[in-house]
């Protein structure tokens, strides 16, 4: 029966040329979407490869020279670009790609790609994730809009629950009908992401992939799934097909465009971050603080790089400015951080009642193009960057403070150039991208049941 | 004439009853207030920031100007790393001074590129790249989203409104019997059509048009009468004006086919999809292809490696000892003259050349911006809301080519900065409290006035056009008796 049901629904998304003129088009732009990014990854993954690697040879063939100077020089590192990025870039564009590790302060992850782009970027950018989380939903509200309100209004409903259908088999026959064009929308992305995968020896291992994409496609059913109940419900509670479409669509407008923005200004009253200047001011009221008691400490005067500490101390005393420096760094950005996240939970939760809010959220930590990845590379960069200046230090202290007054005269070659290890970012695996998901994967599946539990509530008297 | 005010009173008559039309304006004018107060709350913190750092600067200028009074007198020793009297240390940050666009006296209308792009530099004689990427605390997540902002309410949601209001204008009619009825009257359908959709959008527009400039008068009117700006806010206006036809002007197009109420309502939510969501993506993706930006990676490298050579070439220069830290008479002045450490001069030489390196390079990245922006401009014609976008946009100080101007305008301070401080460095000339007041300053200089005002009226014309099209289609179309 229920299957009658289906093939009776489907024939008729068939029949009046919606649905093929709808998917049509949202397939169109899937796939162009789908093309556009995943040549814009390959282009930029080899670029980077390669500049990685130069980079890296450059460092360990460069001349013999002071320690501290090659700290000026520094290293740069990429982030590399997740494999699932091309499904959904996320943040990508608004967050920078490029870190140079360089002596004395940790430096900022630069060049947001958004920064080279014209203000036209600000009306969003053409991915398969935006396809789905924006258009998705318009699709099946066009297709199932008048599922009940429809057959109502030409008499069919009374005659089919004449026979003695029960109100719910209808509504899980239409409700797969419903799946099984939301299934077709989504099955190209599992498509390309196997293919991808398959042909791919980028990046993360294929295994972790696979398991993204297959929790990706999960996330993107249950969303699909909660607009498919929903527009059932509606369409079962209104009297005519005409307000069924404009309810549903009205709550569509407001789920992706007017909620995301106004729970931008939400966030940010509830959880405020403060701006760059506030930022810096008060992070370098701490920093002086920290440098002069530790300067004390160790030297007995709280003035940096004077004349109180002998040139024979230096490679000591950079040693300790660095590891002074390093609490209240990771404090203050630590809590920039934090707040940030803060702002997104937030927004999260809102997800109950505008779904998109959830979905972008778990879709983009499912790609690895969130900020929760984001923030694990720049840690990653600084703790190698760390890494670097302890080896330098340590080794001014060992050689260089012996030269006393000539220290910049000590000069190391490529053995200890080699020394500093090769920057290997591994990107935090697919079970990382679940813990930070838990929230908004939460929020999606208790939507799900609500829309379901909506669905039959208001099926249950169809007359 | 008569029969068409009579129906505009009807419609009203009904519309008042209904309360739909009370219920839409009402709506609107709430949106665009919250928008104005998002908007003027940004523009404000902008200003008051910008007003911190310049209090900042200036405290911190005079703080220098004392020690080196005190310096010169004897009453302190300087230090190696903060010795105000060093014209390398001065020039690569102990004095350097803020380059500051200000902010538009419209600018609560759209926030653009305000929360990405900085509006303010610190210059210094290091190269660009360390300064001139700075960015403002911002989550990324709402970058991505946007603002609720007086332009989002415009582009996005006035569009909906307008088909709130007059999606069924010739279908309700149908649906409920009364079109026959009204058209046995002496009355065209042209003219009922036209009356009905005239007394939409009048109050509408209106109460749009009012809702943008009232708070604008009351809250930002000086700065608007002050700045010279009034020209732009009445450009603003006649975009605005454009583009609510221009939805109006959809909508009758599409009721005079004659389709069901659902129907109408599928076909224009599916244009604004196509117009305001789709086409500008498209055109992105279309003007990022024709004019890609050159590779951020390319500018890294190759910073680097002129690093690298620069550290090669003044490697003697940067062996040198740090005399000064024993030594502490040499860094006090004799004759106003004084040794900079050679070390600090081979930086200021290994920064100058790495400016001169990436120029060309930076370069490609500011022409390739602006050849995307010059495409965004010629094929903006592709919707509506584009051009709306960008021309309010531009009219409020938040667009592209406003921000390019400035990193310009920085560019040739940075130069006249890094003029002013090299001889000082190389011959080792003390800096003092006279080249404090002669130190260059830098003023923001407004681009034409003229260019940017024409091509926002420009950007009103192609809507214009495009609405007098589509009006004209369905006056022709109602003429047909079919649609009956």
């Amino acid at each position: 029966m229920t299957w009658l049901i289906v093939t009776r629904e489907v024939r008729e998304f068939y029949r009046d040329g919606r649905f093929l003129f709808g998917a049509g088009l949202v397939a169109v732009l899937f796939i162009t979407a789908f093309l556009v990014g995943y040549e814009q990854r390959q282009n930029v993954f080899s670029e980077r490869e390669v500049a990685q690697q130069l980079d890296y040879d450059d460092w360990i063939n460069q001349p013999e020279r002071h320690p501290h100077d090659a700290a000026h020089q520094g290293m740069h590192v990429f982030k590399p670009i997740p494999p699932l990025s091309f499904v959904d870039p996320g943040i990508t564009n608004y967050v920078g790609s490029t870190q140079w590790l360089k002596a004395h302060r940790q430096t900022e992850v630069k060049f947001r790609p958004a920064q080279d782009a014209t203000g036209l970027q600000r009306f969003g950018s053409l991915t398969p994730a935006w396809v789905i989380q924006v258009l998705g939903p318009l699709l099946i509200i066009v297709l199932g809009f008048n599922s009940f309100s429809g057959e109502r209004e030409q008499g069919t409903l009374r005659q089919l629950i004449s026979l003695g259908v029960p109100s719910w088999k209808l509504l899980r026959g239409k409700a797969l009908a419903l799946f099984l064009g939301a299934f077709l929308l989504i099955a190209p992305l599992l498509l390309f992401s196997v293919w991808a995968v398959s042909g791919d020896d980028l990046a993360g291992s294929r295994h972790d992939t696979l398991i993204r994409s297959g929790f990706l496609v999960l996330g993107y059913l249950v969303y699909l799934g909660i607009f498919i109940f929903v527009t059932l419900a509606v369409s079962a509670l209104t009297a005519t097909s005409r307000i069924s479409l404009i309810v549903l669509l009205a709550f569509w407008i407001i789920g992706t465009t007017l909620a995301p923005r106004a729970l931008v200004d939400v966030a940010r009253m509830v959880y405020p971050i403060p701006n760059q200047a506030e930022f810096n001011t008060q992070l370098n009221q701490e920093l002086q603080r920290e440098y002069a008691e530790a300067w004390q400490e160790h030297f007995g005067t709280d003035k940096r790089w004077g004349s109180d500490v002998p040139l024979s101390r230096w490679g000591e005393a950079l040693r300790v400015d660095d590891y002074a420096g390093y609490d209240a760094i990771d404090r203050h950005f630590g809590a920039l951080w934090d707040r940030y996240e803060d702002q997104r939970r937030l927004q999260e939760f809102f997800g109950l009642l505008f779904p998109m809010l959830s979905i972008r959220s778990y879709s983009m930590a499912m790609s690895a193009t969130d900020f929760t990845h984001h923030r694990d590379f720049a840690t990653s960069a600084e703790d190698h960057r760390r890494l670097i200046q302890d080896l330098i230090s340590s080794n001014l202290t060992q050689h260089a403070d012996g030269h006393g007054e000539r220290h910049f005269d000590y000069k190391v070659g490529k053995e200890f150039w080699s020394k500093v290890p090769r920057f290997e970012y591994a990107a935090p695996a697919a079970f990382f991208a679940l813990q930070g998901s838990l929230n908004s994967l939460g929020v999606l599946l208790a939507s799900l049941l609500i829309s379901i539990a909506f669905a039959f509530w208001s099926s249950r008297n169809l007359i | 004439m008569k029969s068409f005010s009579l129906i505009l009173r009807n419609e009203w008559r009904i519309m008042i009853a209904d309360k739909s039309l009370i219920l839409v304006c009402t709506l609107l004018t709430l949106l665009l207030s919250y928008g104005f107060f998002i908007g003027l709350s940004e523009a404000v913190s902008r200003d008051e920031r910008v007003r911190e750092l310049v209090s900042q600067q200036e405290r911190g200028q005079s703080g220098i100007v004392e020690q080196i009074q005190r310096i010169v007198s004897g009453h302190e020793k300087p230090d190696v790393f903060a010795n105000p009297l060093n014209p390398a240390l001065v020039g690569s940050g102990l004095g350097s001074l803020y380059a500051i666009m200000h902010s538009g006296a419209l600018s609560p209308l759209a926030l653009g590129q305000s929360d990405l792009l900085p509006d303010h530099y610190r210059v210094s004689t290091r190269n660009k790249t360390t300064f001139m990427y700075q960015t403002e605390n911002e989550s990324p997540w709402n970058l991505l989203t946007g603002r609720f902002d007086p332009v989002f309410v415009l582009v996005y949601l006035l569009p909906l409104f307008i088909f709130a209001i007059s999606y069924n204008l010739l279908s309700s009619e149908k649906e409920q019997g009364t079109l026959r009825m009204q058209l046995s009257h002496p009355v065209t359908l042209q003219t009922l059509m036209f009356g009905k959709l005239f007394a939409r959008l009048v109050p509408v527009l209106g109460v749009t048009i009012l809702a943008v400039i009232v708070p604008f008068l009351i809250l930002r009117g000086d700065a608007v009468m002050v700045s010279g700006q009034l020209p732009h806010l009445v450009v603003a206006i006649i975009i605005i004006g454009a583009y609510g036809f221009f939805w109006f002007a959809v909508t009758l197009f599409v009721n005079s086919f004659g389709f069901s109420s659902a129907s109408n309502a599928l076909i224009l939510v599916g244009t604004w999809v196509f117009l305001v969501l789709v086409a500008p993506v498209l055109l992105n993706v279309f003007v990022s292809r024709m004019s890609p930006a050159p590779s951020r990676i390319e500018l890294a490298t190759e910073t680097r490696l002129i690093t690298i050579d620069g550290l090669n070439r003044y490697h003697e220069l940067l062996s040198s000892d740090y005399r000064h830290i024993k030594d502490s008479s040499m860094l006090v002045p004799s004759d106003g003259k004084f040794e900079v450490p050679e070390r600090l001069q081979a930086f200021y030489l290994i920064n100058k050349a790495v400016d001169e390196k990436i120029e060309t390079l930076l370069g490609d990245f500011e022409s390739r911006l602006r050849a995307q922006q010059d495409l965004v401009e010629r094929f903006g014609f592709v919707s509506p809301s584009v051009l709306t976008y960008e021309g309010l946009v531009s009219l409020a100080g938040t667009g592209t080519r406003r921000y390019q101007d400035f990193k310009q305008q920085v560019n040739d301070y940075h130069r006249e900065w890094k003029e002013f401080f090299e001889p000082r460095i190389m011959s080792g000339q003390i800096v003092t409290v006279a080249d404090f007041e002669k130190l260059p300053r830098f003023t923001w200089q407004e681009p034409d006035v003229s260019i940017l005002l024409a091509g926002s009226l420009a950007k009103a014309l192609q809507i214009f056009l495009a609405t007098v099209v589509l009006f004209a289609l369905g006056f022709m179309r109602l003429a047909k008796v079919d649609v009956l």
